[in-house]
């Protein structure tokens, strides 16, 4: 006899045609559903809009990771032994892992036009650049169409529209580059990697690689930035990541746009984190849903496997039949549970496809956007899920389900509940341990981080038994209340109490499920918050820079009149910082001291920008020493130049400005906020160190639109101010974070689904005790509208106690994730546990008494029949 | 000790106690009954007596605390699980108070499931033909719960009697009927019996029904106090074959 034709083949897929068409198994359905299709969705959502995220962001860099070095990467035969990367170990490795590569050159140079000349930034790029982003580029004088480009033919050049004006230039003319001449062909109007620096930002001129060597510009002592720019697939630029990162040296750095400085790069991190964290509440959600219905599914079968072998079928013949039911149930599960979250993600993706970066240049290779949503989520999400719904399908179920199969016939007699599994605890010890281990696995495929893991699902364990303890405190005191209220208070909070045990795992289940969501709620509008703050709507949108000091006057009126927002005017002086407590720097920052991919090591070994200020800037805290009352030559220095160069406070640092050397001693460290859109700097000097020297001036301002104009003719008198204007810089920037924003509020929308499907499922589960409990109040006359009122109110007092303890659990958690997670100022949030307590007691009210409401309104006899 | 071949169910000495809070509660004690094939027998006692302790381990639902019991010559109080789940498969039939269906299946289907685990291959048929006999015909494929309590133990009766049982335990199987219905349950009940010829062992504390048996055996604080015998019954008093 085959498998198709056993006996308990057919019994057990009849038993689950019937209990499908009857609704007996829509809990256990629903709860394994929800947890692939929200693991499936979560996962497929939230991985596309990363993978979106990163590539319009990656953008910024122009690529996925960039090694930057101020000296061309050396073959073998030349490599000192200082230099661990040679450029044939690159360009094999980058082969091996069909890695795209590009390269750049950078420098500052004087370029020529007939008789005009001017100051701009080089950009030397190879034909492949750039990986990521584009380069949008017009061939006519009028900006009327533009291109996508890569880099400039031999001969040619793009300028940016500015140096046109500046030289008197048109398209098609001839600039001079060192020794060679060159056609200008284009106008770049976007050029992805632009710098976000104030102090580097000329006009740039870009040229083909190949041409670089014919302006002779490289010499010996030229101050050249090399950029090594790679791009491809995810996990070969982890490969190469792995690969290379150990055998970076100090004079190189290695980074993606995560590891940026810049607001975009915290925004995109943050966002990444809280869509792993809101995916993983996701998991953990569905988990107690499907532990829940589990439980309920062996419950309800165990009258049915007492008549079962009471009729004479063998434990073998009870354990194939349910165990092939279970499995049976729980891939039509999963299979609902993956179209349904395809479904729910594609829906997502619908929503927000007017927010979601759609890169031109997947545009231009051919695809839709309609294309990209419809394109498979992936084949993680898919696994995923699957994994996620056998899983829990199994872990969960194995205990409940091997108590099933163990019940007694004699059960049959005794409508005791004789399940095979002793109360030892040992027994108890195995009821929970395959579904935590389950579960931690899952968190950790999910997550791939342990510790965090850990942190949830123990945490997670600590808050349920004192849960636990707690809820039935507050039961046992409602209790004590009720008696003194009304008829229907008391009914509801004497069933609350009486059914202490049954309700605790309810509450517990209740309040793990809204401080989830509360959660996930709180660390939404934290984030959002913070990050409106840190580009409000005046953020500064232009720089000013080389304002000569008779100028400052002048701008300062300016601003004034303008009624324009604007930072303080800041000095700048350029110098280097040659000496700590007269240790030479470059013998100060070894090998072993560095990890070779820091972020700023432009900072030693170069000029800085230095200031004097006798008041601290807005965004610096003092973090050690004071800010200086006194007239001392004194500097305060930023925290992470500090660290990076073993700089203590008291040190003397000796600084060279021209010819002129001096030493001032470290008065204070300083946080900075270097994601603040304005001047910022290393070292500050008191007033009187730098006051002799010649110093530039610049400032931030924001200049709304409208004033625009007037900005342009009032800087048109000062023709040596230089202006950056980084308005479309910001408003790509904002345009990010509106898409983060979007992609996270979807995300909380889904949480918010599976959270809600979970008081479902637990509410649903109570269905069949109070079923009997209602025949009988109503057999002995209680009048239906008693009924209604103590099933309401006992749904809102769990619901209440549930809201008020969740609103503890989650204040905790979110000051622990905030504070070691997102690294976010920390805060209390009184208002959520308002809507806690309000959102729990009507939200499980409602649901409690929508699911008693067919219950309330049959006929005794009804109900006596069906309780049977 | 070999057994007498007329004779199907049997108990020596029988007790079964549970130990409560420390202290040893007698269930039952010392109970010898011996019940020939085609016999109907009645034990009825009042509420808390033991007769549902004494059939369950008659039936093999449970095990004895001492003593020894013999189905159709299987010595039940040495049998693990498995090996009473395969007597009872072989030779037992049950009928409940609670009736006892599986709601999620059909008359029909509740009526087939002793057949199916016997591996009857007819088992529809014969399912069909029992329902009919039960008067059932016209729903077979009606849910437990769309019947009424009269209807859901008639199917469970038809289920009792699918595999032609050596022997038919039923616990109060009116207990839960009025009295009409009671009484037309009863009938379908040893009609049935008396057409397949199966031996009866019927728990109920209602005398009425008690008396439509051969025999009657009363229980009392767990103990086998009394037997009434009809005259033919006689010759196989319990106590010669102790």
């Amino acid at each position: 006899m085959n498998i198709f034709t056993a006996n308990w083949s057919i019994q057990a897929l009849r038993l689950l045609r019937h209990e499908l068409r009857r609704g007996e198994l829509t809990i256990v359905v629903l709860a394994i559903m929800l947890g692939v299709a929200s693991v499936f969705s979560l996962a497929g959502f939230s991985g596309k809009i990363k993978q979106a995220l990163i590539n319009e962001s990656t953008s910024f860099i122009a690529a996925d990771r960039v090694l930057q070095t101020s000296r061309p990467l050396a073959l073998p035969n030349q490599a000192s032994q200082e230099e661990l990367l040679t450029l044939t170990a690159i360009d094999k490795k980058s082969q091996q892992l069909e890695i795209k590569q590009a390269q750049q050159v950078l420098m500052s140079s004087m370029v020529f036009a007939g008789d005009n000349m001017q100051l701009v930034e080089i950009q030397s790029v190879s034909s492949g650049y750039p990986l990521r982003g584009e380069l949008l580029v017009s061939f006519d004088d009028n900006l009327n169409t533009t291109d996508i480009v890569h880099a400039p033919a031999l001969g040619t050049v793009f300028v940016e529209e500015k140096l046109l004006s500046l030289l008197e230039v048109q398209l098609g003319d001839i600039l001079d580059i060192g020794e060679a001449s060159f056609v200008i062909k284009g106008i770049a109007t976007q050029i992805p990697d632009a710098s976000f620096s104030v102090f580097t930002s000329g006009v740039k001129v870009l040229v083909n690689i190949d041409d670089i060597n014919a302006t002779q510009l490289i010499k010996p002592g030229s101050r050249l930035t090399y950029k090594y720019l790679f791009a491809g697939e995810d996990k070969n630029i982890e490969s190469l990541d792995a690969w290379l990162k150990p055998q970076v040296n100090d004079s190189q750095r290695w980074y993606d746009i995560q590891s940026k400085q810049s607001p975009l790069a915290n925004a995109l991190n943050n966002a990444e984190k809280y869509l792993s964290l809101a995916s993983l509440l996701g998991i953990i959600l569905a988990a107690v849903a499907v532990a829940v219905a589990s439980r309920r599914y062996a419950e309800k079968h165990q009258s049915s496997v007492a008549v079962y072998k009471a009729m004479g079928a063998t434990s073998s013949h009870i354990k194939k039949l349910y165990y092939l039911h279970w499995t049976l149930l729980s891939l039509f599960s999963i299979s609902l549970g993956l179209m349904f979250g395809y479904i729910l993600a594609q829906i997502g993706l619908y929503a927000i496809q007017d927010y979601l970066p759609v890169n031109a240049s997947v545009k231009a290779a051919g695809t839709s956007l309609l294309a990209t949503l419809l394109t498979p989520l992936g084949f993680h999400p898919l696994f995923m899920a699957i994994l996620t719904g056998i899983i829990c399908s199994l872990a969960f179920a194995i205990t409940p389900l091997r108590q099933l199969v163990a019940t007694s016939p004699l059960a049959v007699i005794r409508s005791a509940n004789l399940g095979g599994a002793g109360k030892s605890v040992s027994s108890k010890a195995f009821y929970f341990l395959p579904p935590f281990i389950a579960l931690f696995s899952l968190l950790v495929l999910f997550s791939k981080d342990i510790t965090l893991s850990f942190t949830l699902l123990i945490g997670g364990m600590i808050v349920s038994a004192i849960l636990l303890v707690f809820g039935r405190l507050l039961m046992k005191l409602s209790r004590s209340v009720g008696t003194k209220s009304g008829a229907a208070w008391h009914l509801a909070l004497a069933n609350l109490q009486r059914r202490a045990h049954a309700n605790s795992v309810q509450l517990v289940s209740f309040t793990i499920a809204i401080k989830l969501l509360l959660m996930i709620i709180v660390i939404k509008s934290a984030l959002l918050s913070e990050w409106q703050a840190q580009l409000p709507a005046q953020a500064p949108n232009m720089f000013l820079v080389n304002i000569a000091q008779d100028q400052v006057e002048d701008v300062e009126q300016f601003i004034e009149q303008q009624n324009l927002v604007a930072s303080d005017v800041y000095a700048v002086v350029r110098g280097r910082l040659t000496a700590v407590n007269e240790d030479k720097i470059a013998k100060q920052v070894s090998k072993e001291q560095s990890d070779g991919s820091d972020n700023g090591r432009k900072g030693v070994g170069r000029e800085l920008n230095l200031t004097w200020r006798s008041q601290l800037p807005n965004e610096n805290i003092i973090e050690q020493g004071a800010w200086w009352s006194d007239d001392k030559a004194q500097v305060s220095i930023e925290q992470s130049i500090a660290e990076r160069l073993n700089i203590q406070l008291g040190d003397n640092l000796t600084f060279q400005l021209g010819s002129e050397e001096f030493t001032v001693p470290v008065t204070s460290i300083r946080k900075v906020n270097w994601q603040s859109m304005q001047p910022n700097f290393y070292m500050i000097f008191s007033p009187q160190v730098l006051a002799d020297f010649p110093a530039s001036y610049i400032s931030s301002l924001h200049v709304p639109l409208n004033k625009k104009k007037t900005m342009q003719v009032f800087l048109s008198t000062y023709p040596t101010i230089s202006v950056i204007d980084v308005d479309a810089m910001i408003s790509q920037l904002r345009k990010v974070i509106d898409q983060v924003s979007k992609a996270v509020e979807f995300i909380l929308v889904l949480v918010v689904f599976a959270g809600c499907l979970v008081l479902i499922a637990q509410v649903q589960a109570s269905m069949e005790e109070r079923e009997r409990e209602i025949a009988i109040l109503r057999t002995i006359g209680a009048k239906g509208s008693l009924l209604r009122n103590s099933v309401l109110l006992e749904f809102v007092a769990l619901g209440a106690i549930a809201g008020l303890m969740a609103s503890v659990a989650m204040e905790l958690t979110v000051y622990l994730l905030q504070s070691y997670l997102f690294e976010m100022q920390t805060s209390f949030h009184f208002e959520f546990w308002l809507l806690g307590i309000f959102a729990g007691a009507g939200f499980v009210g409602l649901v409690g008494l929508l699911s008693c409401w067919r219950l309330l309104s049959m006929s005794s006899v009804t109900l006596i029949r069906r309780t049977m | 000790m070999k057994l007498n071949s007329e004779i199907i169910l049997e108990t020596k000495s029988l007790a079964k106690f549970v130990t409560l809070e420390g202290k040893q509660l007698d269930l039952l004690h010392g109970v010898d009954l011996a019940v020939t094939a085609g016999q109907t027998i009645a034990i009825v006692g009042s509420s808390g007596s033991g007769k549902t302790t004494l059939l369950s381990i008659l039936a093999g639902l449970d095990l004895p605390s001492s003593g020894e019991v013999y189905l159709k010559n299987n010595p039940m109080h040495q049998l693990n699980e498995e090996q009473r789940s395969q007597v009872r498969a072989d030779h037992v039939g049950f009928i409940f108070q609670q009736f006892l269906l599986i709601n999620s299946l059909t008359a029909l289907e509740n009526v087939m499931l002793p057949a199916e685990l016997a591996n009857n291959n007819e088992a529809k048929e014969l399912a069909l033909a029992l329902l009919e006999k039960v008067g059932l015909s016209e729903r077979v494929n009606h849910f437990p719960s769309q019947l009424s309590g009269g209807e859901q133990q008639r199917v469970a009766i038809a289920r009792a009697f699918i595999t032609e049982p050596d022997i038919l335990f039923a616990d109060e199987p009116t207990g839960n009927l009025d009295k009409k219905t009671s009484t037309h349950i009863a009938d379908l009940l040893f009609d049935l019996n008396k057409q397949f010829g199966t031996t009866l062992v019927l728990v109920t504390h209602d005398l009425t029904l008690a008396q439509r048996c051969q025999r009657q055996v009363e229980m009392h604080d767990g103990k086998l106090i009394d037997s009434q015998s009809s005259p033919q019954e006689e010759s196989i008093q319990t106590e010669q074959i102790a």
